[in-house]
C-alpha cells in the first residue's frame, strides 16, 4: 500500500516537473523579449549590454506606433463587440431552436473560417471588400477579424448556455416578460461572465491576428502586428521588443480579467 | 377565476404523439388534477394551457377567449414548475415581484404586494434572502407565491411537489389545498401521485399514452373507472382472468385460473356471452379474510355468506408483509397468487401455512373485457 503511495507521488512529481519544464520553455521567449525592451542599445541583442528606457521614452513619441496602438484597440474593441453580438445571439438561438437539424448544420459551418488559411482569407477579403467600397476600412479589418473571433465566442457561449437553467426562461416568460425583456432580466444576468470571456477572447485574437490584417489595412489603419513587421524588415530594434511587451501585458490584463470574472460569482458566494 | 376549455388537443414532436384528442372542460375555480405516470401527456397538456408549448391541432380558451395561438407571456396564467425555477440572481422578494414588474406596477405596490404575497405562504421574513439558500419546502412557497402575485386566471401547478420528502409533501397538499379553497381560483395541478390527487382534487382527469382516459369526482373515477388502466393505476388489485360459462337471469358466472366458479351479479339480463374472455379486479378492501375484516371498513356490509353474490375462495397463505398500517398477505389459491390486506391489528393474525378463506360479495368485483375496456354486466 504504501509502495503504490510512494510511487503515485513520484509519478506526480515527474508529471509535475514536466509541466513545469513545458512552461518554462514557453515563456521563456517572453521573457527575453521583456528583458530585451529595457535595452539601450540600437541592436536588438540578448542579454543587452545596459539598461534604460529609453525605447519606451521613443515609443511614446513615435506617432506610427501610437497611431498603430490605438487602431489595434480600435479594431480589438470592435471586435469583441460584434464577436459577442454574433456569437452570443448565435448560440442563444440555436439553444432556443427545438429542432436539431438546424444545428447539426450550423455548427460545422461556424467553425469554416477557422479552418481556412488566414493568407486566403485576406486575399479573398480585400478583393471583396475593395468590389464593396469597405477597402482601407476600419470596418474591413473589423470583419475580417470577427470571422475569425465569432466561432470562438460561439463555442463559450455554448458551454456557458448549457450551463443555464432554460426552465428560468419558461418561468419568466410565464410570468409576462417577453422575448427582449426576459432577455435581459433572466437570460443575461446568468450569462454575463460567460460574455465577457468570450468578448475578452476575441479582443485578443484581434490584437495579435497579422497575417489578414496585412492584406486590409492601409497606412492610415496599420496595426501593432503589421507595423511590427514592417519595421523588422527595415531595422531590427529594440522598439519590436516594446511594443510586443505592451501586447503581452494587454493580452495578460484580459486573462486577469477574465479569470476574475469566472471566478466572481463563486467568490461572491464565499464570502456572504 | 376562469372556466377553460380545452378541444381536441394534440401535441407531436417530429413522429411521437405527446398528447391526443384531449377535450375537457375545467370550471370556474376547481381543483382539476391531472393524474398519470410519466410521459403520459399530462405535463405537455398543461405546458400548453400556458402557453409554454404550442398544440400541434385543436384550441384552447380561457374565459370564452381562444387563447391557442397567444404565447406565454400575453396569457394571464401562471406556473409553478417542478423544479421551482427560481431566478438565483435575484432576492426572494425580487421573484415574487418580477410578473408584477413586467405588468408595469410601480416599485412600492408591487414590493407590498409581494410582501403580502411572501406572508401568504409563510415566507414573509425571507424577502431579503437569496432563493439559492432556501430548503426545497422554502423554494415551493416562494414559487408559489410568486405565481399568486400576479393574481393568474388560472394557476398550473407542474408536479411542485415531487421533489419534497414524504412529511413535507403531505403538509404541502394540505396548504395547497387551503390556498385554493381560500382564493376560490381555478388550480390545474399535474401529479403522477394517485394519492395526492385524491388529497386535492375536486376533479381528477387521468392520463395514460397520451390521451385524457377519464375525468370524474375522485370518488367517481376510484369506484366506476372507465378502464383496466385506471383500475390498476389508482391502487393496488386482484387482476383474475375469467371466462363466462353460463348466464342466468340476474348473473354472469365465470370460471377462473382460482378454480372456483365466481359470480357476478347483474341488474337484469346480462349483456355478454358465454366463453366471452373477462378480467376482475378483486381490490382488497373489498375482500373479507375468514369472514372478518373489510368490508366494514369500507362502509359496506358484512359479505352475505348465503346471497347469491356470494363468492368464495380458500388457499395458502405465502407470505406476510408488514406494512404499518395494514398486513398484506400473499396467498396461494389453486397455483395463482392473490394478495389480501387486513387492518385491524386485533383480528385474528395469520402466518405462513396457515390456509386462509377470502370472500366477496360479487357485486363489488369490476369486470373488464379483453381489450380493457370496463364491461357493466
Amino acid at each position: 500500500m504504501t509502495s503504490t503511495l510512494h510511487r503515485e507521488t513520484v509519478e506526480n512529481r515527474v508529471f509535475r516537473a514536466s509541466y513545469l519544464a513545458l512552461l518554462v520553455f514557453m515563456l521563456l521567449p517572453l521573457f527575453v523579449v521583456v528583458v530585451t525592451s529595457f535595452s539601450q542599445a540600437g541592436r536588438l541583442a540578448f542579454p543587452p549590454e545596459s539598461y534604460s528606457l529609453a525605447w519606451y521614452g521613443e515609443f511614446f513619441e513615435s506617432t506610427r506606433w501610437l497611431r498603430a496602438f490605438t487602431n489595434s484597440i480600435l479594431i480589438g474593441v470592435g471586435t469583441a463587440l460584434l464577436a459577442s453580438f454574433l456569437g452570443v445571439t448565435g448560440a442563444f438561438g440555436q439553444e432556443l431552436d427545438t429542432d436539431d437539424s438546424l444545428g447539426a448544420i450550423l455548427q460545422p459551418l461556424v467553425l469554416i473560417p477557422l479552418l481556412i488559411p488566414p493568407v486566403v482569407l485576406g486575399i479573398t477579403l480585400l478583393m471583396y471588400f475593395s468590389e464593396v467600397g469597405l477597402r482601407g476600412s476600419y470596418a474591413s479589418i473589423i470583419l475580417a477579424h470577427t470571422l475569425w473571433a465569432t466561432p470562438l465566442v460561439y463555442f463559450v457561449m455554448r458551454s456557458v448556455f448549457s450551463r443555464f437553467d432554460w426552465q428560468q426562461l419558461d418561468a419568466a416568460h410565464d410570468l409576462g416578460a417577453g422575448p427582449v425583456r426576459s432577455f435581459v432580466h433572466v437570460v443575461l444576468p446568468n450569462v454575463k461572465h460567460g460574455i465577457l470571456v468570450g468578448a475578452l477572447l476575441a479582443f485578443i485574437i484581434s490584437l495579435q491576428e497579422f497575417v489578414m490584417a496585412l492584406f486590409l489595412s492601409t497606412p492610415s489603419t496599420t496595426t501593432i502586428p503589421v507595423l511590427a513587421w514592417t519595421q523588422i524588415r527595415q531595422a531590427l530594434d529594440p522598439m519590436v521588443s516594446v511594443v510586443s511587451t505592451f501586447l503581452i501585458l494587454i493580452s495578460l490584463g484580459a486573462i486577469v480579467i477574465a479569470a476574475i470574472a469566472t471566478n466572481l460569482e463563486w467568490l461572491s458566494k464565499q464570502l456572504s | 377565476m376562469s372556466e377553460i376549455t380545452l378541444h381536441d388537443l394534440e401535441k407531436q414532436y417530429g413522429e411521437t404523439t405527446a398528447v391526443e384528442d384531449v377535450s375537457v372542460e375545467i370550471r370556474d375555480g376547481e381543483l382539476l388534477c391531472l393524474l398519470g405516470p410519466s410521459g403520459s401527456g399530462k405535463s405537455t397538456t398543461l405546458r400548453m394551457i400556458a402557453g409554454l408549448e404550442t398544440p400541434t391541432s385543436g384550441t384552447i380558451s380561457i374565459e370564452a377567449d381562444d387563447v391557442t395561438d397567444q404565447p406565454a407571456y400575453e396569457r394571464n396564467t401562471s406556473t409553478v414548475f417542478q423544479d421551482w425555477a427560481l431566478f438565483p440572481h435575484k432576492s426572494v422578494l425580487e421573484n415574487v415581484a418580477f410578473g408584477l414588474k413586467m405588468r408595469g406596477m410601480s416599485k412600492d405596490d408591487r414590493q407590498k404586494r409581494a410582501q403580502s404575497m411572501l406572508e401568504r405562504v409563510q415566507m414573509g421574513g425571507y424577502g431579503d434572502d437569496d432563493p439559492t439558500n432556501l430548503s426545497g419546502g422554502q423554494k415551493q412557497r416562494v414559487a408559489l407565491a410568486r405565481s399568486l402575485a400576479v393574481n393568474p386566471d388560472v394557476l398550473l401547478l407542474d408536479e411542485p411537489l415531487s421533489n419534497l420528502d414524504k412529511r413535507l409533501r403531505e403538509d404541502m397538499q394540505i396548504e395547497l389545498r387551503e390556498i385554493h379553497e381560500d382564493l376560490e381560483e381555478t388550480f390545474v395541478h399535474v401529479t403522477h401521485d394517485q394519492d395526492e390527487a385524491f388529497t386535492l382534487a375536486d376533479r381528477i382527469g387521468i392520463m395514460n399514452e397520451g390521451e385524457l382516459v377519464q375525468v370524474g369526482d375522485p370518488d367517481e373515477v376510484y369506484e366506476n373507472p372507465k378502464n383496466r388502466f385506471i383500475e390498476a393505476f389508482l391502487g393496488d388489485t386482484n387482476f383474475v382472468d375469467a371466462v363466462v360459462t353460463r348466464t342466468s337471469s340476474d348473473a354472469v358466472h365465470v370460471d377462473t385460473e382460482l378454480g372456483t366458479e365466481l359470480v357476478l351479479p347483474t341488474d337484469g339480463e346480462p349483456d355478454v356471452d358465454e366463453g366471452t374472455g373477462l378480467t376482475l379486479s378483486l381490490r382488497p378492501e373489498i375482500l373479507s379474510i375468514n369472514g372478518e375484516g373489510r368490508p366494514e371498513a369500507a362502509g359496506k356490509q358484512p359479505v352475505a355468506t348465503d346471497g347469491s353474490a356470494h363468492n368464495a375462495v380458500t388457499g395458502t397463505v405465502e407470505n406476510v408483509i408488514y406494512r404499518g398500517s395494514t398486513v398484506r398477505y400473499s396467498v396461494s389459491i389453486n397455483g395463482s397468487s392473490m394478495f389480501a390486506e387486513r387492518t385491524d391489528a386485533s383480528t385474528g393474525a395469520h402466518a405462513a401455512g396457515d390456509d386462509i378463506r377470502l370472500e366477496w360479495d360479487g357485486e363489488d368485483a369490476l369486470a373488464f373485457s379483453d381489450d380493457g375496456t370496463r364491461v357493466t354486466l
